[in-house]
């Protein structure tokens, strides 16, 4: 048996409206080389000017891990030549990066692992090169975008750790608004160092891997390279110290490059930019963009409404979906009805109507309405479904639409005593089996009352008038 | 200011404007100290505190619809899209931006000589260098071309061309002067600072130009000290070696000067002169090598043809877009940042900074000002005949002190020995250049400025 040391290195584009060095536009969809200037262009004579939202954003992930926060956070340059960056070096962070000696406490199910944050630092993105046929093209739109890189140590010890860090981390940076944490669309990346070794041999020869553009492309990536390199091991060869990419087609990892061919960066301080000093106002505003993350949500969540585990995680697994949640239940519905109308009823209809909660007609005080209905009896819940099916179809309230389609249940017992006596003469040979004694026919006689009024009855009531009714005349 | 009147008015009709181009062109014949040359034409009269006076502009500094070439064939027909922080706050005072000034290729030189787009000659002596790097702006204005030019000092770029050509030349305290639109080569050394005719017009600019910019993070907020001691304390610096004749009579003949203009003369050391050089280059080039990584022929530049790759193209701007020296700076770069070598060059030469400010600090608590030559000789001449290229960086010694130290310094003329103007220097405290000034226009009463042969004021009444 072997032990894996498994460590990850985190990129996050953070959401700023501009880049974080210069005023443009910080948006890389766009027509290539519109969100451009001369600083970002790295044309001659410029100079970097930090961004007063990028830096907040970076202290607050730092705080949000529980690192130590930098009272001086020093910029270096990162030296390297490639055609998309265009001064040839990147405005980093080294020795004295945003935040450090963070951590993060990960449920896996059931059992902690303190996963220790080495650090949390910012830097700026590059651009994009892509290759057409005999020409490389590039587009700048993304380069001096802020992203912000964050470095575990190695202590996870599998993929299915890694995949559950990666879903912790993507949830908190979503809660804190500072990342759509879109894998796929690369604005969370996700790099990992992996070595196996013999237990208590410390770490082996450290393999980095790339181009895991997923959290269960990280998962299965790690499950690879944790058995190749034991596999090896086993064979008494050597592990190479190299870094391989992620093939999510074949399923495996390739050598990309190895050690001896890594660059010198030559970091040295960032001339144009003085240590960024946190003064008292600024800590603030960071303290102010401190939600309550997932874990602090979950733990309370359970507590105040005593949600089920499945039910609470679904919950707040979305920070959105989580506040609809507790808006939905102050407005007077009730906690287990709204989370679990949330997780099938509301989830099914959003799924097939392609949108997001915070988008579609339904809002907290239309659900809570819709459960108060449920809850007080005036509709039942196979009316409620439909009032949902229509809300989301017309965008109405729940009251507007039982009133519209006279959908609200009958529940006046009068009324209800007229149906029983109109169905009991329809159906004399049923009525007088019950008479008898025979229970039988009362499910066939509700069901007719209830077919009668497309099902607004209330069928208690209707079951008890009919048995009174029968009882009496016998 | 006596001489603006007459300046203010050089470029106010297109007949003025004519004959402003006629002594211009004159000069340019010889001395070829513009490498653009193209007045506006106001289209109303300027207005504010330097309202209409002509200025020229070193070619490494940013200026909307001019060339920004850095007298590097790699940037040769380069238009600038943006304007200095500099050049725009001189612009709204009103003065006018006549062309742009030769310099040694991206600043790197001590004689204008590296410049690969055109040859600078002393206005005194087209057989002598105008020195460099701002050997342009120092001839233009020594030629009464433009009566200040803005320059940029990383080493001593402003104040030795400015001794060379018998002119003030002002490098002010680090940050005082926006970098915004300067074309970097060591950041954290240089700054943009001016050339000019006389010590009023040097403080003038000055005041335009000075003051914290958003758009400069290194730039800081100009808050002197206030205080202008009448009779200030000046230092020389006992057993100065390795000056020629005429430059070690010049140092004497100031001090001699300085004591019957009041000021309280003494002898001081400095003991970490003999590390400024090492540690100027270590720093300068390692900060050149990051610097100048941006100019790859992709975004704009010089861009070899036929090139099959990404990797060919911009290893081919960059071998024939660089002259030698460029080169050899940004080899010595490299060299002093790579991992492993980086405490015994780059991360030691931070801490000789270090002591050479607390040296520094330490003499200014004992003297208000510092007087140092500029360099070793006067002008010397062009080619073979004149300074190696080893021998230019070892003649640095005097004014990297300064660029090391972040304080401001002032080149001012000391007369003239066989044709060649003199030059010495005056080093303060931080935000102190009222001291330089003061002391400048002492010297300036008792040495009167002198011109080199053909320079005229005639065209301008």
């Amino acid at each position: 048996m072997y032990q894996a040391f498994v460590g990850l290195e985190i990129h996050v584009q953070l959401l700023t409206k501009s880049k974080v060095f210069c005023g443009c536009r910080a948006a890389f969809g766009d027509e290539p080389n519109t969100n451009v200037c001369p600083v970002c262009m790295g044309y001659p004579g410029v100079l970097p000017t930090l961004n007063r939202q990028a830096i907040v954003q970076a202290y607050l992930v730092a705080r949000a891990l529980d690192c130590e926060l930098s009272e001086s956070a020093v910029f270096e340059r990162k030296n390297y030549f490639y055609p998309d960056l265009p001064k040839n070096y990147q405005i980093s962070q080294l020795g004295s990066p945003v935040g450090r000696n963070g951590r993060v406490d990960l449920d896996l199910g059931g059992s902690r692992r303190r996963v220790p944050i080495r650090e949390v630092h910012l830097e700026e993105d590059a651009g994009k090169m892509i290759h057409a046929g005999d020409v490389s093209l590039l587009d700048y739109n993304r380069a001096g975008t802020p992203l912000l890189e964050i470095v575990t140590e190695p202590v996870l010890e599998r993929g299915e750790e890694a995949e559950l860090f990666l879903q912790y981390f993507r949830r908190m940076v979503r809660y804190l608004g500072v990342c759509d944490g879109n894998m796929e669309e690369g604005s969370l990346r996700c790099d990992a160092n992996v070595s196996v070794n013999r237990p208590g041999k410390g770490l082996g020869s450290k393999v980095e891997i790339k181009n895991m553009n997923s959290s269960r492309f990280v998962k299965k990536a790690l499950a690879f390279e944790i058995a190749r390199q034991s596999g090896l091991l086993d064979r008494g060869a050597p592990v190479a110290q190299e870094t391989r990419l992620w093939n999510e087609n074949r399923d495996l990892t390739e050598a990309m490059r190895s050690k001896e061919e890594a660059d010198d960066y030559r970091y040295f301080p960032e001339p144009d930019l003085p240590p960024f000093k946190p003064d008292a106002a600024f800590l603030l505003d960071v303290e102010k963009g401190l939600v309550e993350l997932p874990s602090a949500r979950r733990e309370r969540l359970v507590a105040e409404y005593g949600l089920g585990p499945d039910q609470v995680d679904f919950i707040i697994d979305e920070k959105s979906r989580a506040d609809f949640f507790e808006r939905t239940v102050a407005l007077g519905a009730d906690p287990l009805a709204a989370a679990s109308w949330l997780g099938s009823d509301v989830k099914r209809l959003l799924n097939r109507e392609g949108v997001e909660l915070a988008e579609s007609p339904l809002t907290p005080e239309r659900l809570a309405g819709l459960l108060v209905l449920l809850a007080s009896g005036r509709i039942h819940g196979k009316i409620a479904k439909q009032v949902l099916e229509v809300l989301f179809a017309e965008g109405k309230d729940p009251e507007t639409i039982i009133r519209e389609r006279a959908w609200e249940q009958l529940i006046d017992a009068g009324a209800i005593a007229k149906l029983v006596d109109e169905a009991i003469d329809a159906n004399e040979k049923a009525a007088a089996q019950i008479r008898a004694g025979d229970e039988k026919p009362v499910g066939f006689l509700v069901g007719e009352i209830m077919k009668a009024t497309s099902g607004r009855a209330e069928p208690q009531l209707v079951r008890s008038v009919l048995k009174e009714r029968l009882a009496k005349s016998r | 200011m006596n001489h603006s009147a007459r300046w203010s008015n050089v470029l106010l009709s297109p007949d003025r404007t004519e004959s402003y181009l006629d002594y211009a062109r004159g000069w340019e014949k010889r001395i070829g100290s513009f490498l653009e040359l193209s007045p506006p034409v106001p289209a109303s009269p300027p207005r504010g505190d330097l309202a209409g006076i002509p200025f020229a502009v070193k070619d490494n500094i940013a200026v909307e619809g001019f060339n920004l070439t850095c007298g590097s064939k790699m940037l040769a027909g380069l238009k600038s899209p943006y304007t200095a922080t500099a050049v725009r706050r001189l612009q709204e005072a009103g003065a006018l931006v006549v062309g742009k000034t030769n310099l040694d290729e991206f600043g790197m030189g001590s004689s204008t000589d590296t410049s690969a787009l055109a040859r600078t000659s002393n206005p005194w002596d087209t057989s002598l260098v105008a020195g460099g790097s701002s050997g342009g702006s120092a001839a233009a204005v020594a030629a009464g071309i433009v009566p200040f030019a803005l320059g940029s000092d990383t080493g001593g770029s402003i104040r030795q061309p400015a001794a060379f050509c018998g002119i003030y030349g002002l490098k002010p305290t680090y940050g005082a002067v926006s970098r915004y639109g300067l074309v970097a080569y060591a950041s954290s050394l240089e700054g943009i600072g001016v050339v000019a005719e006389s010590v009023g017009f040097a403080r003038r600019v000055f005041e335009v130009i000075r003051g914290i910019d958003p758009l400069d993070h290194s730039s800081v907020e100009y808050l002197p000290s206030g205080q202008t001691p009448p009779r200030p304390r000046l230092g020389v610096v006992r057993g100065l070696a390795g000056l020629s004749g005429e430059i070690e009579r010049a140092y004497r003949r100031a001090a001699d000067l300085a004591r019957g203009l009041g000021m309280e003369v003494s002898e001081v050391d400095l003991k970490t002169f003999d590390y400024v050089v090492p540690a100027y280059y270590t720093i300068a080039t390692a900060e050149a090598s990051a610097n100048l990584a941006r100019f790859n022929g992709i975004r704009y530049g010089l861009r070899p043809e036929g090139t099959e790759n990404p990797e060919q193209l911009v290893k081919g701007a960059r071998n024939r877009g660089f002259g030698d020296e460029v080169k050899l700076r940004i080899l010595l770069g490299t060299y002093v940042l790579r991992s492993g070598f980086q405490d015994r060059y780059y991360v030691r030469a931070q801490k000789i900074r270090t002591a050479i400010r607390n040296d520094l600090q330490a003499l200014f608590g004992a003297v208000d000002l510092l007087l140092l030559p500029v360099f070793p000789t006067a002008a010397f001449k062009h080619g073979e005949a004149g300074l190696t290229p080893f021998q230019q960086k070892l003649a640095d010694r005097f004014t990297v002190t300064a660029n090391l130290a972040g304080i401001p310094a002032l080149s001012f003329p000391m007369g003239s020995e066989a044709g060649a103007p003199l030059g010495l220097q005056l080093l303060a405290p931080a935000f102190e250049e009222e001291r330089l000034f003061r002391a400048a226009e002492s010297f300036a009463e008792a040495v009167p400025l002198e011109h080199p042969p053909g320079y005229s004021e005639e065209w301008r009444s």
